[in-house]
């Protein structure tokens, strides 16, 4: 596989790295951001985001929990109700950020949890006792769905837990096993998702709406479009180069790789600290607002995502069009496309240069004579102040026949 | 001042003239700022006189506003003021009492029968619907102070919209409520508007514009680059909307050549119109944004045109995913109305198929269905554990089993009437329903189409969206309507294909005037119908209202549904398929 950092970037899959950038990030400081990758076939939506467990960095755990707990705020079973000193002697350990995924077969139990068989066919001391299946297991890290609209059209029963793990930043999940006490743990995992929306069983949004508007953002993948980085993707990916850089490289990470690392490290201290400027929070409620959306997560996610973008950007304060670039990416699967072009629009007008100067904008007010305001010049007598003669006039009597 | 006696008489010769009128399906001013009809009224900004309303005859006030099935049920009170705020609640109670006060004045022993006379005037207050710039409602619910709010663009903001349910002995009532909504108005302390004429029209489609709010980026703006992403989206927008009204990249892109310097590939407004219906609002939309222009030998692409055209033919892929999804969504107007006539009773076939995601475990029920064996022996090995067996044990409520899953395939076949008068919209309306059901179903979709003299396989029955496009884009309606060759062509496709519970959409807007056995095409019509009762193919008929008395006797002959629509749209046909698959599958569910 090619490490993330040397996958070949073009314009239309710029903002799916991005994505994937601000989503570990995010995750790294313990607020999901989920994605969506939409996109024709072969474009590389799987490829990027499975190359992203290369630059996954560690996050510490209680020594040996399969539920990833954090050391300053335990929450499975276990270790929810132990005392400092106690989890102190347990220890800690680092791990590198879980990146599970969900495959097609799974099914319910292999995804919430279910009986550890192992333990109950323990020869000398069987037990009974819950496996935490994929989803807990991933908490404080990743959980990558391929092709989620055809698991959405299958599994139904998947998608109700997904629902669950995705509706509240941290979300949480339910572990029933019949003749087990029923399990509740909070889970916090960003769930990244894959889908071509022109295969069956059809888009996202048409199969579950509900699961669709649980993504924060979307990115919509392009085609490469120039010679040269198609024939650079070719050479990368040739039989003959893979050789040479197997040879080459002994260790198995790519320096590249070690630099996002340490980025994502970095960036996710930033997050900590940063927070949307006040007039920016009012700029977006005023979009909700003025374009009649209907879900919060929109515009929560908007937030979130513009603060993310800054920081990957490096800048040390948020911009207004960290807030603007966000709105494709939060609003495509939510919006019909008309909404959404009149967001772009107006929202670039105000911020870019063509606002005063082009004609087309003040040809279009013509149009809009429907609410002038005095359509009616004059003022009519009431009712009451009328003779019976004049009450009823009709097309006939009100058109002068005659000049 | 005129006395309160000869107020009542005021209001009852308004009554008489109010159902002269309307009978006459006119619709009048009265006094000087009240429009009534039964219509839906409309400002007139294309004229160059100021004050007038036109009254839109093919728009009936209760289909239009209150999603009323029948034509003529509502009485449309249009109260014009200048501009201000109109609370709603007072025109509520002042319309209230204004009848009790009537009701009284008319029958002066109602004062001693209370609760009678409020069941009068709540009966009627139910049936009266307001909307001002300040909220609307039903007078009932307003008088309780349940408002619900204006939405910027509805009617109302420039006038009190009354609706009121009455029948024709009623008409005197509603110069009462005129009277007591301008009496509110001037409360209000909001001058009355001066309705300076009437007229009678109808309204034409209203075409979008989507002119206003796309920018094209092929503009020479310096730092260009910065900016890319939301001008490729403008330009992808731009291309949906062109897509939804000709359909498909291939005919925007033909459609863009009649306007090439090509003469071959010229094509003429008549030659377009035949195919995509009015192309003119959209000719001048594109003229608009700068990618048409007029030269002395026709219109012709600008250079923004030509890079649209560019633009398109390198993104072909990209956009004809974004339109199939598109197509795939469900029509957003959900209220499409039709009427529904008859019923189908039929045997249908389903395919059962084994969901190996999903196991069930349920002692109570006899299982049927492929034993999963792991996970029985998981549930066995824990249950004999909680059982403290010594070694593992099976039960019968240690079974699981995969669950059987069961869908009743529909194929579609689409008679589509390709006569002359279905050419335009209609034509388009119909292709889209193919397009649609081939994309959202996992069935197979053919499309027959008859024409002239004779009827053809379009598309035989496929799953392949290639084939149905091109079988579509060659539909050219033209010509007479021989039904009776159509059904029979759409039998014998049905009858050699491997179909399953076939179900037969023809899509008409006339009766057939060409025969296929006899001299008389209408009675060729009906024994072809005879025939589909004979066969296992389900027939629905979706025509139009005019042509009720015919397609009623074909339906019936065919022992099937007769579905009837206004107008043959896209979302019309598609939610009547919808609806038509949706009882065959309940139908089926409900046998089970």
């Amino acid at each position: 596989m090619i490490p993330f950092a040397k996958l070949e970037r073009y314009e239309g899959n710029e903002s799916l790295f991005e994505l994937v950038l601000m989503s570990v990030v995010s995750t790294l400081v313990g607020e999901p951001l989920h994605i969506h990758a939409e996109g024709l076939r072969g474009t590389g939506k799987t490829t990027i985001m499975r190359a992203a467990r290369g630059i996954l960095p560690n996050i510490t755990r209680i020594k040996g929990c399969i539920y990833n707990c954090d050391p300053e705020r335990p929450h499975c079973p276990q270790h929810k109700n132990m005392t400092a000193p106690e989890l102190a002697e347990l220890g800690t350990e680092e791990i590198p950020m879980p990146f599970l995924e969900i495959s097609h077969s799974a099914k319910v139990g292999t995804v919430a949890g279910s009986i550890d068989l192992s333990r109950l066919t323990d020869s000398t001391q069987p037990e009974a006792r819950l496996l935490p299946g994929l989803i807990p297991q991933a908490h404080r890290g990743i959980l990558f769905i391929d092709e989620i609209n055809r698991l959405a059209d299958t599994s139904p029963e998947i998608t109700d837990i997904l629902l669950d793990v995705m509706g509240n930043k941290p979300g949480h999940i339910q572990i029933e096993e019949a003749g087990l006490p029923v399990v509740e743990i909070p889970v916090s995992v960003s769930v990244w998702a894959a889908s071509n929306p022109d295969e069956d069983p059809g888009p996202l949004e048409e199969i579950r709406r509900q699961l669709s508007d649980r993504f924060d953002m979307v990115c919509y993948m392009g085609r490469p479009d120039s010679v040269d980085i198609l024939a650079q993707m070719l050479k990368e990916n040739s039989h003959a180069y893979k050789n040479k850089r197997y040879k080459d490289s002994h260790e198995e990470d790519d320096p590249g790789n070690e630099v996002y690392r340490k980025n994502i490290v970095k960036w996710a201290g930033l997050y900590e600290q940063a927070d949307l400027p006040d007039f920016l929070r009012n700029f977006i409620a005023r979009l909700y607002i003025k374009h009649n959306l209907e879900s919060i997560r929109a515009i929560e996610a908007m937030q979130q995502g513009a603060v993310l973008h800054s920081i990957i950007r490096g800048h040390d304060k948020v911009l207004i069009n960290d807030v603007t670039d966000m709105i494709p990416l939060v609003l495509k699967h939510r919006v019909d496309g008309d909404t959404l072009i009149k967001m772009i629009n107006d929202v670039d007008s105000r911020s870019a240069k063509d606002g005063i100067l082009t004609f087309r904008g003040r040809k279009n007010k013509k149009s809009k004579k429907e609410d002038e305001p005095d359509y009616f010049p004059q003022n009519a007598r009431p009712l009451k102040d009328m003779s019976r003669g004049e009450l009823i006039n009709t097309e006939k009597t009100l058109t002068p026949s005659d000049y | 001042m005129i006395g309160e006696k000869t107020n009542i008489d005021k209001a009852a010769s308004v009554g008489n003239y109010l159902s002269l009128y309307f009978g006459q399906n006119q619709g009048v001013r009265l006094g000087e700022s009240t429009v009534v009809s039964r219509k839906a009224h409309r400002r007139m900004p294309e004229k160059r006189i100021k004050g007038q309303i036109k009254i839109l005859l093919n728009r009936d006030a209760g289909k239009t506003y209150l999603d009323y099935v029948d034509a003529d049920q509502v009485v449309h009170i249009d109260t014009y003021h200048k501009p201000g705020e109109i609370n709603p609640l007072y025109v509520a109670r002042a319309i209230f009492y204004a009848l009790e006060n009537y009701f009284l004045e008319q029958n002066p022993q109602l004062q001693y029968a209370e609760d009678e006379r409020f069941k009068m005037v709540t009966d009627y207050a139910n049936r009266i619907f307001i909307t001002t710039n300040g909220g609307k409602g039903t007078v009932y619910d307003l008088f309780q102070g349940i408002i619900r709010p204006f939405i910027e663009g509805e009617e109302g903001f420039d006038h009190v919209h009354v609706l009121v349910r009455l029948n024709r002995e009623e008409y005197y009532l509603v110069y009462v409520i005129a009277e007591a909504v301008e009496e509110v108005i001037l409360q209000s302390e909001v001058k009355l508007a001066k309705v300076r004429n009437i007229t009678h029209g109808n309204q034409k489609q209203a075409e979008e514009s989507f002119a206003g709010y796309i920018k094209l980026p092929w503009k020479k703006f310096k730092g260009q680059q910065a900016r890319q992403l939301p001008a490729k989206e403008n330009v992808n927008q731009l291309i949906l909307k062109l897509a939804e009204k000709f359909g498909g990249v291939d005919e925007i892109e033909e459609f863009l050549d009649s306007y090439s310097t090509n003469v071959f590939k010229r094509k003429g407004i008549d030659q377009q119109k035949k195919k995509w219906g009015d192309v003119e609002h959209y000719v001048e939309q594109l003229e608009e944004l700068g990618l048409l222009k007029d030269t002395p030998f026709g219109k012709i692409l600008t250079r923004k045109g030509l890079s649209l055209k560019d633009f398109v033919m390198n993104h072909k892929c990209e956009l004809e995913t974004e339109i199939r999804r598109n197509i795939r969504r469900a029509p957003s107007g959900g209220t499409s109305r039709f009427k529904k006539m008859g019923k189908v009773e039929k045997k249908s076939q389903q395919v059962e198929f084994t969901n190996r995601n999903k196991t069930i475990n349920n002692p109570e029920k006899n299982w049927s269905g492929d034993l999963a064996v792991p996970e029985t022996i998981v549930q066995a090995k824990k249950n004999s554990f909680l059982r403290g067996d010594t070694r593992l044990r099976i039960q019968k409520d240690d079974l699981h089993y995969y669950e059987k899953k069961s869908y009743i395939p529909i194929d579609i076949c689409l008679l589509i009437d390709a006569s002359g008068s279905m050419a335009g919209d209609k034509r388009q309306a119909a292709c889209y329903l193919a397009e649609h059901l081939l994309l959202t179903g996992k069935e197979k979709v053919a499309v027959v189409t008859f024409q002239e003299r004779s009827s053809k396989v379009v598309v035989p029955f496929t799953r392949n969206e290639r084939i149905l496009r091109r079988g579509l884009s060659t539909i050219n309606p033209a010509g007479l309507t021989p039904l009776a060759d159509g059904i029979m062509t759409a039998l014998n496709l049905i009858k050699d294909t491997r179909v399953r519970n076939p179900l037969l959409v023809l899509i008409t807007d006339g009766v057939p005037n060409t025969p296929l056995w006899t001299l008389d095409a209408k009675a060729d019509g009906l024994e072809a119908a005879g025939r589909i009762a004979n066969s296992n193919v389900r027939f629905i008929c979706i025509g139009v209202e005019s042509n009720r008395y015919y397609l009623e006797k074909v339906a019936d002959r065919a022992q099937g549904v007769l579905y009837l629509v206004d107008d043959l749209n896209k979302e019309n046909l598609i939610n009547i398929v919808k609806a038509e698959k949706r009882t065959m599958l309940e139908a089926k569910r409900s046998l089970a």
